[in-house]
């Protein structure tokens, strides 16, 4: 069979000596500024790209591979222990990694995200092998009106992603929804809600909202309550997963990684659906969703094996189109150019040992991750044991410098600092940030692709219908909003998701 | 007092020379205004270590992007004109964003030194495969047959691909629908899927996917055939007389650095992208060393662009409001 000539190929690439120590260098690298709050891949591997000059191009691309994927893995790490997403996709990690670490089981939720990552990791990177030249076309089947439909689908789950009241929800979803306004309109060109600021000309970003409304208003909780400070260091009772924490693992690991895997190649948007969507799905059938936001191992699980599948199978339509699906996969392409590789279809057949070599190098990555990360386990969890009056101020830095690091620019900084105290207001109110953030992260491509698509159609609405995928999505919209809305429903759904 | 004059004067002179003839004598930032990766940011970061090695300073870039390139420009008009802030200023922020955004905080031509240009990549007009045209005169056939039928694509609106497409259209005397995305690559999956019709995309990002054949180009905008497609005619010979549409970008000091610091410059950055391996990763990202070679000659290139791009904006209604 050809796909094993060519895993063998890949393998024979990637197993050199200088391959293999440029994806070390890689997911180390990764992991390292995964940790690191508001540290992104995309700054490390811009400042890392003219270093790449001197490689030869396949080391290049598997170091920068290695830094995707390995951000990946350490996000999650912030994410359960201190309640910082340093990633769109590690947002919902917080949700419930972070409830467990309070509960002292920080180990098996570290344990259980590096597993379930290594695992999703080794099936996309399959599915990458097998199936990347038909995948890439369905990418292509997704246009804006699909898009604007998934995104619809997304929203209307995003209510379940709280476990408050539905009121609270659905305002958060539309204060998100609002903030995600803010900026240049794509199609006019018109500035709405900046205030002759320039900074707010392309949006407020992502991760400086994240870093207010998670880790900003954490930190200012909890100097609130001075008395349950060392509740969750001293109550580490074991590192690892325990026999029922197992059973009750590898259903969401197997739903994420294959929703996490199709999303993933979606280049508009799909791989940031993927955490949320394994989330609600679990949520949804999981007979434990009353433990969902109360430290539930699935919700875990589900969406860290998601993103991890989503990552890699985010490389299909930069290795089969030459389509970047996000910012990192945008900078390979320009790391491509730099070497004289014209990232496009052509890359498959004409430079077959650079696609099958990366193909390679990320099932070796994964396991070099899975490899690093198991052990250091113990050391993350010492980590909790820091006492907080150094512990906080020096989140506090490496968030202003992260954040800094965006683009250069203290304004960020500020608007951090702005999000925090909002976050904190919202903690009070007893309002939901997760549901604001996908409303933030959704807005703006929902709108983007809805007025597109009418423009598309000019201007007649029934293109949403017309196309059989779109129209799937909008039949599941409705099912979904039937469900969340009928009456009788909704009282058994406030009994189950209120929490006291 | 003459005296003193004088001497104060030769003294000051003194100076300034022992200035000029110092510099550097710290590090340089060059700003790159768009984020990492894109094409501006790698074209910095390949003249860097260059200049750095010649100048015998750091040469840091730094990116500052945000509001289409305004903010890094604006940091660079508003620095010390000592020639330790550097940016590369681009057809955005020097020819196209002045009649784009009201209250442009900066002039375009007095608030600068353009010290050398480094970077032209023209456009190409690129169709989907289904489309019937295969030339130029067969595409404005078909969209005069069917008016308002046929869509092109651009990275943004205000963006070079779509300042084409608008040119192609006041020219030709045709009405096609434009369709903004955000940034190029989802524009071109849509033109793959043939959700919409054409685009005008630089070439560098075309290339691959018409050598690949997944979609077709028929003309380049430049007014002299590319090196890189030599069979492809250009719009001026296919019957638009004057078109002439190119992608550029190049390194610009704050309005009244030295004369002697901006020479300097100048002929450094021309022996950076006359070296051999930064001409050829240019030529990869589809740039040949530009003909415009003085400071001079590159301030009178930004003028006559800054005024062409004025005229189209104004006549094809591109300007929000």
């Amino acid at each position: 069979m050809e796909i094993f000539s060519n895993l063998l190929l890949g393998f024979q690439v990637a197993l050199t000596p200088f391959n293999l120590l440029m994806c070390l260098v890689g997911v180390l690298l990764g992991t390292l500024i995964g940790v690191l709050p508001g540290v992104g891949p995309v700054a490390t591997i811009a400042m890392l790209l003219p270093i790449t000059f001197n490689l030869n191009p396949i080391g290049a691309l598997i170091m920068l591979a290695g830094i995707y994927y390995g951000a990946q893995y350490g996000g999650s790490t912030t994410a359960i222990l201190v309640n910082l997403p340093g990633e769109s996709s590690s947002v919902v990690t917080c949700l419930d990694g972070y409830q467990m670490a309070r509960q002292g089981r920080a180990g098996p939720a570290l344990a259980t995200a590096a597993l379930g990552s290594f695992f999703a990791g080794c099936v996309a990177t399959l599915v990458v092998a097998m199936f990347a030249p038909p995948l890439a076309e369905v990418a292509l089947k997704f246009g804006p009106a699909e898009y604007f439909s998934l995104m619809v689908l997304g929203l209307v789950a995003a209510v379940v992603l709280a476990h408050g009241s539905l009121l609270k929800a659905i305002a958060m979803v539309i204060l998100g929804l609002l903030l995600g306004l803010v900026g240049t309109d794509v199609n006019s060109g018109v500035l709405r809600f900046a205030f002759n600021i320039s900074e707010l000309a392309d949006g407020i970003g992502f991760v400086t909202v994240a870093m207010g409304m998670f880790g900003l208003a954490e930190i200012i909780t909890n100097l609130e309550h001075t008395e349950t400070r060392e509740v969750f260091t001293s109550k580490v009772k074991h590192l690892w997963p325990t026999k029922e924490d197992w059973k009750r693992l590898w259903g969401p690991v197997l739903r994420g990684t294959f929703l996490g895997s199709a999303l993933g190649i979606l280049p508009g948007g799909g791989a940031l659906l993927a955490s949320f969507g394994a989330y609600t799905l679990e949520k949804k059938v999981s007979k434990y969703s009353h433990e969902f936001g109360k430290g539930a191992i699935e919700g875990v699980a589900a969406p860290e094996s998601a993103n991890n599948a989503g990552a890699q199978t985010s490389f299909i339509p930069l290795l089969t189109l030459g389509i970047p699906s996000n910012a990192v996969m945008a900078l390979m392409i320009g790391a491509m150019m730099i070497q004289g590789i014209a990232p496009g279809p052509q890359v498959m057949t004409e430079r077959k040992e650079l696609f099958w070599g990366m193909i390679a190098s990320m099932w070796v990555g994964n396991l070099m991750l899975v490899v690093l990360n198991l052990p250091l386990i113990g050391m993350w969890i010492k980590l909790l044991t820091v006492p907080y009056r150094i512990l906080y101020p020096s989140i506090l830095v490496f968030m202003a410098i992260g954040v800094y690091s965006l683009s250069n620019n203290p304004f960020d900084v500020f608007l951090m600092s702005i999000f925090g105290l909002l976050g904190y207001v919202c903690v009070k109110l007893e309002c939901e940030p997760a549901p604001m953030i996908l409303g933030f992260i959704l807005g703006p491509l929902m709108e983007e692709n809805l007025r597109r698509a009418m423009l598309l159609s000019r201007g007649d609405p029934m293109t949403f219908i017309q196309k059989p995928i779109s129209a799937g999505f909008i039949i599941a919209s409705v099912i979904l909003l039937v469900i969340i809305a009928l009456p009788a429903l909704r009282k058994k759904r406030e009994e189950v998701f209120v929490e006291e | 007092m003459m005296r003193r004059a004088l001497a104060a004067l030769a003294l000051f002179s003194a100076a300034a020379a022992a200035c000029a003839q110092a510099w550097p004598t710290k590090p340089i930032r060059l700003i790159a205004p768009y984020a990492a990766g894109g094409p501006i940011d790698i074209s910095a970061r390949l003249i860097a270590p260059k200049l750095q090695e010649a100048l015998g300073q750091p040469v840091i870039v730094e990116n500052r992007p945000g509001a289409g390139g305004n903010i890094g420009a604006d940091l660079v008009a508003k620095s010390a004109p000592d020639g330790y802030t550097l940016v590369i200023g681009a057809i955005a922020t020097h020819a196209i964003n002045p009649w784009l955004f009201s209250g442009l905080p900066y002039d375009p031509i007095k608030d600068f030194r353009h010290v050398a240009l480094i970077v032209q990549v023209p456009n190409v007009l690129v169709v989907n495969n289904e489309l019937p045209a295969r030339s130029v005169g067969e595409l404005i056939a078909l969209a005069k047959a069917q008016p308002g039928k046929l869509d092109f694509a651009s990275g943004s609106t205000g963006s070079t691909g779509h300042l084409a497409g608008e040119m192609f259209k006041l020219m030709t005397g045709t009405y096609m629908v434009h369709i903004p995305y955000k940034g190029a690559a989802p524009a071109v999956a849509d033109l793959m899927a043939g959700r919409v019709h054409l685009i005008f995309d630089n070439l560098a990002s075309a290339l691959p996917n018409v050598k690949a054949g997944k979609v077709r180009a028929i003309a380049v905008t430049t007014r002299q055939r590319s090196a890189f497609l030599p069979e492809l005619p250009t719009l001026d010979e296919s019957g638009l007389r004057g078109f002439d549409m190119t992608t550029w970008w190049g390194v610009m000091a704050p309005g009244k650095t030295p004369q002697a610091v901006v020479e300097r410059l100048h002929a450094e950055v021309f022996r950076a992208l006359e070296s051999p391996d930064v001409r050829q990763r240019l030529r990869a990202m589809g740039s040949e060393v530009p003909a415009v070679r003085t400071p001079e000659a590159f301030t009178a290139f930004v003028a006559s662009e800054l005024k062409t791009y004025g005229d189209l904006v104004k006549r094809s209604g591109a300007k929000p409001d």
